[in-house]
């Protein structure tokens, strides 16, 4: 378990160039470069370990309806950003405490959010992880989130905002145990192996 | 936000009507409890208490204060506790709102009931007399905090120093022995939704919800009682509930 | 700064009262990621001072007219449990002291916090004193550091803080209660390492320019020290990864 992904963990102010250059979570100063985080640096990238969530076009997100308003809905989008779905966007209507699972269309500077192509979400379940954390429970070509909804019959619903929605009949307990295992341990190796061990033991 | 609060009612009822609970306790289980006794050396009695993922310290300090004029012969009890903001993203700063007041004084009454404590024992002189200030601070919201402090306020208590007086003043940083308790008193909170009770909700539970319900007991009697929330409890809930209360009370006072 | 009456001999052949030489710092440990709920938490133990910080954000800027469109709007208190002195029962709701270093506090992140990256929003640090022993606002602060790494927060470096005091007339790193109390003169000081740039400087009593350069000196390389700590418990956090955290007191 203390082995570490690739790369090695960085702090804010460590310096991780020593030529000025464009790397997120980073910023140069007097010609170098330097971490603003807490993240893994390897291959000239930096990930951070933990942190709020940076909402890009694209993205897609799982969000709760907030409010009901004449041109469309405000959505919970674990963000202290809030979004706003246009009603033009979709041919439902949700109501109140609805989930959906949309995209993200537009980010403005002061990072006002519009969501689109949103579909409601059937009952079910919901979690909040952080965001950073989501790469990792989905995996490399869904390796990961594939593996918790055989093992658990659940349907998984992951937004890259750190919210996820599970769904269907199965063990939502289960998942969302697994899904904590996850979050805590995103950082090291051996993960999948290990989920892999945890679902089997539960079963 | 509110909307939440929605989606964990549906979650919790779906979940009760198949007789469990999200981390497959048992309805009448608690939550792994932790307890460290006397962390706070500059406090006459400490203690911090976790169930599950809730903590709560607890500090006892004494001074010298004139009595109520209704009784001039007993010692005075008072109990506070502060929301910290930072055990919980609904915590503001600010005076003290009405779920931190409720909190401290469910606490206190259970302990004032009990008369865990000899109050008339701190009586010094005339217009003189000791005082005893119990501060919960609660550290980390994960639901019941009612028990969770009322079981580190007990801790504190049962580790408490007396300060030693001389001249009609205390001498912090001396002591004359142990603060003598008569009675462990312990709380069992528990929540109601449609019509399944138990114990120790989960702050995921607390936010589903519909009643709590706060039973503080001693090894034979009911000493606190508090109803809080919406929704009711009938008769026969009261029963069963005194019994469980009164079963779980031997746990939690094994703790103590 | 307490009176001359009863004053204690703080310095006997270069030894202070709890043994430390005048370079030394009082025993410090660091735990990051003790809280469940806060984005964002530490506790450390300096000497006998016991202080948790906690850190929530960015989140929405409440009340909104506080909030900016150019940055995140960075709020800090510092408080202290009415248990945590060793005489009498603590009051109720913020000194003006408390009020004071939760400015001061606030004002030292709001320079390495990179805050532009979040308009309107708020970034909350809370620090606690479990338990207070001379010292206090350097430790909450090197804590609350700590948390806002942990929270994920980006800025420009960790801070650290170290006080230094003069007692019997030499230059002292890092006053204990009695030196903080007692003797002639307290410095405070909150650094960014990498740079050398102080970014908290409080000071009261007596000192001239020399004894002044020693003690920023001393402070300096001692905040290094603190830094190495501070990086310790955040890398600790994650080789130990826990789904359930507990803050665990010393005794």
């Amino acid at each position: 378990m203390v082995i570490l992904m690739q790369g090695k963990i960085v702090m804010p102010g460590e310096l991780i160039s020593e030529k000025p250059e464009r790397i997120s979570y980073s910023y140069v100063d007097n010609g170098k470069t330097y971490s603003t985080v807490v993240g893994l640096f390897s291959k000239g990238k930096l990930v951070p370990l933990q942190g709020p969530y940076e909402p890009l076009p694209d993205d897609l997100v799982v969000g709760i309806v907030a409010e009901v308003r004449f041109s469309g809905y405000n959505i919970d989008m674990n963000s202290p950003y809030m979004a706003f779905l246009s009603s033009r966007e979709i041919r439902e209507r949700f109501s109140m405490s609805d989930a959906i699972l949309a995209r993200i269309i537009k980010v403005d500077e002061v990072k006002s959010i519009d969501l689109g192509d949103a579909k409601k979400l059937p009952k079910g379940l919901l979690i909040k992880v952080s965001p950073v954390k989501v790469p990792r429970i989905i995996g490399k070509k869904n390796s990961m989130v594939d593996m918790l909804k055989s093992a658990t019959g659940c349907d998984i619903f992951i937004g890259r905002n750190g919210y996820i929605w599970i769904a269907g009949k199965g063990d939502a307990i289960l998942v969302q145990k697994a899904i904590k295992m996850i979050e805590a341990q995103a950082h090291t190796t051996g993960l999948t192996d290990r989920v892999a061990q945890f679902l089997k033991k539960q079963k | 936000m509110e909307t939440l609060n929605e989606i964990k009612k549906d979650t919790l009822c779906s979940l009760l009507a198949a007789g469990k609970r999200a981390d497959n306790r048992g309805m009448n289980d608690y939550r792994q409890i932790k307890v460290q006794k006397e962390p706070f050396q500059n406090a006459e009695g400490s203690a911090v208490v976790s169930i599950g993922k809730s903590q709560v310290a607890a500090g006892i300090k004494f001074s010298i204060a004139t009595p109520f004029p209704d009784r001039p012969k007993d010692g005075i009890l008072s109990t506070s506790a502060d929301l910290l903001p930072l055990a919980s993203h609904l915590f503001e700063t600010g005076p003290p709102r009405e779920e931190a007041i409720e909190l401290a004084r469910v606490v206190d009454r259970g302990i004032r009931s009990a008369e865990t404590i000899d109050l008339a024992s701190f009586f010094l002189e005339d217009e003189k007399v000791l005082a005893l200030y119990i501060d919960i601070f609660v550290l980390d919201h994960d639901g019941n905090l009612i028990d969770c402090s009322a079981l580190a306020a007990m801790c504190a208590l049962s580790c408490a120093r007396m300060p030693k007086v001389e001249d009609g003043k205390i001498v912090y940083g001396e002591y004359s022995g142990k603060l003598p308790i008569k009675e462990k008193v312990v709380s069992c909170t528990f929540g109601k939704l449609n019509s399944r009770a138990f114990l120790d909700p989960s702050l995921d539970e607390q936010k589903g919800m519909d009643a709590r319900l706060t039973l503080s007991t001693t090894s034979k009697n009911l000493c606190a009682g508090q109803k809080g929330g919406w929704g009711t409890f009938s008769e026969k809930d009261l029963s069963d509930l005194f019994d469980i209360a009164m079963e779980k009370g031997k746990e939690l006072r094994a703790l103590v | 700064m307490g009176s001359s009456q009863d004053k204690p001999k703080l310095l006997t052949n270069g030894k202070r009262i709890d043994g430390r030489g005048v370079e030394d710092l009082r025993p410090i440990k660091v735990e990051a990621r003790v809280l469940n709920d806060a984005d964002g938490s530490a506790y450390i133990e300096w000497g006998k001072n016991k202080i948790l910080a906690g850190v929530y954000g960015p989140s929405e800027c409440i009340p909104r007219h506080d909030q900016s469109l150019y940055r995140s709007v960075v709020r800090c208190r510092y408080n202290m449990a009415p248990f945590s002195g060793l005489e009498g029962h603590g009051r109720s709701g913020p000194s003006r002291r408390s009020k004071e270093l939760s400015k001061v506090l606030k004002e030292a992140f709001e320079n390495v916090i990179i805050s532009e990256n979040f308009p309107k929003t708020q970034i909350e640090i809370y620090v606690e004193v479990l338990q207070s022993d001379g010292g206090t606002r350097c430790a909450a602060l090197t804590a609350a550091a700590v948390a806002l790494a942990d929270a994920g927060i980006p800025m420009k470096d960790i801070l650290s803080a170290v006080a230094v005091c003069k007692i019997d007339g030499q230059i002292a790193l890092d006053p204990g209660k009695e030196e903080d109390n007692f003797g002639e003169s307290d410095m405070p000081m909150a650094f960014s390492t990498r740079t050398g740039e102080i970014m908290l400087f409080q000071m009261d009593g007596l000192l001239t320019k020399e004894e002044f350069s020693k003690g920023v000196k001393l402070a300096r390389a001692a905040a290094e020290k603190i830094r190495k700590i501070q990086t310790d418990a955040i890398g600790k956090a994650y080789e130990e990864p826990k789904t359930e955290r507990f803050l665990t007191i010393k005794k």
